[in-house]
């Protein structure tokens, strides 16, 4: 029966066997190796990545604070409840949460994360404890601590401080090497958008275990969110708020300034907005009715507004012609009331007219006559570059986003834009700062603070010091010589007693009798919307000027009234309440 | 009668796998803290006992006579896998595959049952090997166990018996021609035998093509043994270590996925001592078939032995992602009860083998 035949082929195929077990074997040795030891490291990533959930904490962003230290801005805590999936169904823990809390929960909740909801956005101080005390029920949900920006000054500081809000697709796009994510705050406009990287802070994070059921086994390490710097401004809180009440139900700016550092202690543009309903989230009807608004609540006017300067601009085209020799203490020129020019009759906003006056004197009662002679005299190109050389026209370069520059009209443009002739009408609106002009009010801002320093030009800013977390002053802003307009101190001396003489005994009469001694010019724009553009700007006291100011009133009348009787009690409020002193 | 040198080294290989069994199912052992009755690896001991005792017993034991036997373990073996279909109980997975009160796999015993059957099978009609009669009666026969044990369904089971067969007849000296029929009509059969497996079986398949398709479902298993075994390096993250298996990232880490975690703890040096004991222990199967006096214990040794390196090495395989997921333990090691009795109790049948056919052996009663 057992024969070697079989025997021998068995044990040859039994040897096959062994011989491709072996190879098997190689195999499989050759394998685990190039698994465990040279792929190694990147499995052990895997692994990790496996276990350990990153999240990442929002910064804690620096606060704003006005010159005298108030808060403009700081970040408060705010409480969410999160729920990590996993455990307990997300129904039961709804029903658990409604009962502790006493109120209804409003699903679908949002997803945060991979098996993470938002369960309450917002939770009470006593909700907080309600949780806390209740968290053996609650296996999963975890109270979560995250800033809110608040702004405690609202809406008159709303366009110069801004606002924050959540980073848009744009923004993250462009910022992500930044390591910005989503979800991020990130500031909008003002100076937290101007100084957001000095603002935004540090991200925290929290690195946490989990198991393969998403249970958070334990926290690897947690490092908190942390802010960098504050920054403090040279906004006055008071005189800022005072100075918004002061326009009362009218749309208008006001900027008070040392024109000595080009320091800004106001800068008031209304109508406003409330930025804490902007960085905490508006529904979008909410959103359309504020950028909608015919009012333009959302631009800062001081810097984004245009408007015809009107009589202010008679300042410009004074200091062109007394630096061109045109005028001078000894000449008068004859107001009648009016001035016919080839056929045409421009009149003077005093009927009667001022009869002989002098330049200084045509600065106090804003003789039209006057001007409309200089600046005929002076023609469009030297007009044009005597307010160029003031500063209109031309970015001030302060430290807030979204500055625009007024329109200065040759007769190149005339001609080019509108294909009509440059007329002598033209320059004759010109001169008194009507027409095709337009300025933003920062700029005529500037001429007058330019006046008040005598030519030296500091550029405007808002931001005083930068200070670290613990508080320590890290930067301290010096004031930036921008410019300095070098004219005969004739034209200075005409120029600022002509302003005095305004108040004294000119159009703005209103701020007679002020403790200081004040210089300014009115102004009165006739603009096509409708009533006239009230403007109101000057320096005081004027023999050394410690403070400049702007105000203008968006159809306000003429500029002896309403921005006069402004500008009178934001001066009566500094003297009682600065003592004459810039800055506290 | 003295005993050889490779018997002496089964033995010790046997209880080294038998402890690193214990180990490993302990260093995975959820329930481990859960006090001795509870956990898993106290049970693993206990199974360890009984399985040693099924050592001895078969080690002594007549192989010749067990042989001789082979229809009454054929039927047995069906019996008992059609009780499974028709009482079977249904574990975690949804398959049938325990017999009173899930303390009793059939499927397990199925695999020595029919080497035993083979052997007889083949060894009574050596005259006819490299026949197709043969050939075509044993395939029917072999093919109505494998088909119960695959309609629990339990593929990596049944594919154990697809193997024993075919090696039944590598081992009887089937010819290349044959070899090339079995493989065309098998290969034509491939296709076919989709329409059987069910959807859970298909995306295995698939996910093994590319574990990416859908890292959290099938193809998860995979994924998570080759990150646990290649975080585990070369020396390992150290005993009752390692996040993928302690963090349960590892699915069936104390049963199919075993040398994962082992090798998570341990590394490349821990893993490759389980290759070397259980390559050694084949080697040894496959030297007692070739020593062996006569064709029975010719063929049942390599078929014992044939059915062990399938197994291992497919489930390592599969921890190593070479393999699709079929749902084969890894013997000796992994924890189960069935599996570990019927792998010593075989282990005890080749000793027996190994023993000049059991000469002294005692007599079987039956």
């Amino acid at each position: 029966m057992w024969n070697d035949e079989i025997q021998e082929r068995v044990n040859q195929r039994i040897t096959y066997l062994s011989r491709l077990f072996l190879i098997i074997l190689i195999l499989l040795s050759f394998r685990f190796w190039y698994l465990s030891v040279l792929q190694g490291d990147w499995y052990k990533q895997k692994s990790e990545q496996n276990r350990v959930r990153i999240f990442s904490l929002p910064p804690i962003r620096g606060s704003i604070y006005d010159r005298n230290n108030q808060v403009l801005a700081e970040d408060i805590p705010r409480f969410r409840l999160i729920f990590e999936k996993g455990g307990v169904e997300v129904e039961e823990i709804e029903k658990r949460v409604e009962r502790i809390l006493g109120r209804e929960l409003s699903p679908p909740f949002p997803e945060r994360a991979v098996g993470e909801i938002i369960l309450v956005d917002q939770l009470s101080m006593e909700e907080v404890v309600k949780i806390e005390e209740a968290q053996n029920e609650l296996p999963g949900v975890i109270v979560e601590s995250y800033p809110v920006r608040h702004y405690p000054c609202g809406e008159p500081f709303a366009h110069a401080v801004g606002y924050v809000g959540k980073i848009n697709a744009e923004e993250l796009k462009m910022l992500r090497s930044e390591g910005y994510e989503m979800e991020d705050r990130i500031g909008k406009t003002g100076v937290e958008l101007e100084y957001e990287s000095l603002l935004r802070g540090e991200k925290g994070y929290r690195r946490i275990e989990v198991n393969a059921l998403g249970k958070v086994v334990g926290v690897l390490d947690y490092r908190p969110p942390y802010f960098k710097n504050s920054v403090v401004l040279t906004l006055d809180r008071e005189l800022q708020e005072y100075s918004y009440d002061l326009l009362g139900n009218k749309n208008g700016v006001i900027i008070v300034g040392d024109p000595y550092t080009g320091e800004l202690f106001a800068l008031v543009s209304k109508p406003s907005f409330d930025p804490q309903l902007l960085s905490w989230g508006m529904s979008t009807e909410e959103w359309n009715a504020l950028s909608q608004n015919k009012d333009r609540p959302l631009t800062n006017r001081p810097l984004q507004a245009i408007y015809p300067p009107g009589s202010l601009f008679k300042l410009v085209i004074a200091t062109g012609a007394l630096e061109e020799g045109l005028t001078g203490r000894n000449r008068k020129i004859f107001c009648p009331g009016f001035l016919d020019y080839n056929e045409w009759r421009y009149p003077c906003w005093r009927r009667g007219g001022h009869g002989s006056v002098g330049i200084e004197e045509a600065i106090a009662q804003s003789c039209n006559v006057t001007f409309y002679t200089l600046g005929l005299e002076l023609g469009p190109d030297k007009i044009i570059n005597w307010a160029n050389r003031l500063g209109v026209g031309q970015p001030s370069g302060i430290d807030l986003p979204g500055e625009k520059t007024g329109f200065l009209p040759t007769p190149e443009w005339k001609k080019r834009q509108l294909k009509e002739m440059w007329y002598p009408g033209d320059t004759i609106n010109l001169s008194i700062g009507q027409g095709y002009l337009l300025v933003t009010p920062l700029e005529m801002y500037r001429v007058v603070s330019s006046i008040a320093t005598r030519g030296e030009v500091y550029e405007p800013h808002i931001l005083k010091k930068v200070l670290d977390s613990k508080g320590e002053v890290v930067r301290e802003i010096t004031p930036v010589l921008q410019d300095r307009i070098e004219l005969r101190n004739e034209t200075w001396e005409s120029l600022i007693r002509g302003m005095e003489e305004v108040v004294n005994s000119g159009t703005g009469r209103v701020c007679r009798g002020l403790p200081v001694k004040l210089a300014a010019k009115t102004g009165t724009a006739q603009n096509p919307q409708g009533e006239d553009h009230s403007w109101f700007s000057g320096f005081f006291p004027s023999s050394h000027p410690q403070v400049a100011f702007l105000v203008l009133i968006e159809h306000g009348g003429d500029g002896s009234g309403e921005a006069a009787q402004t500008a009178r009690k934001l001066i009566e409020w500094w003297e009682e309440n600065r003592g004459g002193k810039s800055g506290k | 009668m003295e005993n050889k040198v490779e018997d002496k080294a089964m033995v010790l290989v046997l209880i080294a796998l038998s402890l690193i069994g214990v180990l490993a199912v302990y260093s995975v052992d959820p329930l481990r803290g859960e006090g001795w009755g509870e956990s898993l690896f106290s049970r693993q001991i206990i199974w360890n006992l009984i399985g040693w005792v099924a050592f001895l017993f078969f080690s002594q034991i007549d192989y010749y006579q067990l042989v001789k036997r082979g229809w009454l373990w054929y039927f047995l073996m069906v019996l008992s896998l059609g009780a499974v279909l028709i009482f079977g109980e249904g574990d975690e997975t949804g398959s049938r595959r325990w017999l009173f009160s899930q303390s009793v796999q059939p499927s397990e015993g199925a695999k020595v049952a029919l080497a035993l059957f083979l052997a007889h099978y083949f060894s009574e009609q050596r005259e006819s090997f490299d026949f197709w009669p043969l050939l075509i009666k044993s395939g029917i026969l072999s093919f109505i166990p494998l088909v119960l044990i695959f309609e629990e369904p339990d593929l990596g089971s049944s594919l154990v018996l697809l193997v024993i067969w075919l090696g039944a007849l590598f081992v009887c000296g089937f010819s290349a021609k044959k070899w090339a029929v079995i493989g065309g009509i098998g290969g034509g059969l491939l296709p076919l035998s989709w329409v059987f497996l069910e959807d859970y079986q298909k995306d295995r398949l698939l996910s093994f093509i590319d574990p990416g398709r859908d890292p959290l479902g099938s193809g998860y298993h995979i994924l998570q043994s080759q990150i646990a075994i290649g975080a585990g390096g070369f020396t390992g993250q150290g005993w009752l270590s390692g996040t993928q298996s302690q963090l349960y990232f590892l699915p069936a880490r104390h049963t199919d996925f075993i040398f994962a975690s082992w090798c998570e703890q341990l590394g490349f040096l821990g893993g490759m001592v389980i290759i070397f004991l259980l390559g050694l222990l084949s080697y040894l199967f496959l030297v007692v078939a070739l020593h062996s006096p006569n064709l029975e214990g010719k063929i049942l040794a390599s078929l014992l032995g044939i059915s062990l390196i399938f197994q291992w090495t497919v489930n390592i395989g599969i921890n190593l992602g070479v393999m699709p997921v079929t749902g084969i333990a890894l013997p000796f090691i992994s924890y189960g009860g069935s599996s570990l009795v019927v792998n010593l109790a075989s282990a005890g049948l080749v000793y027996n083998i190994s023993k000049s056919g059991g000469k002294e052996s005692w007599k079987l009663w039956i």
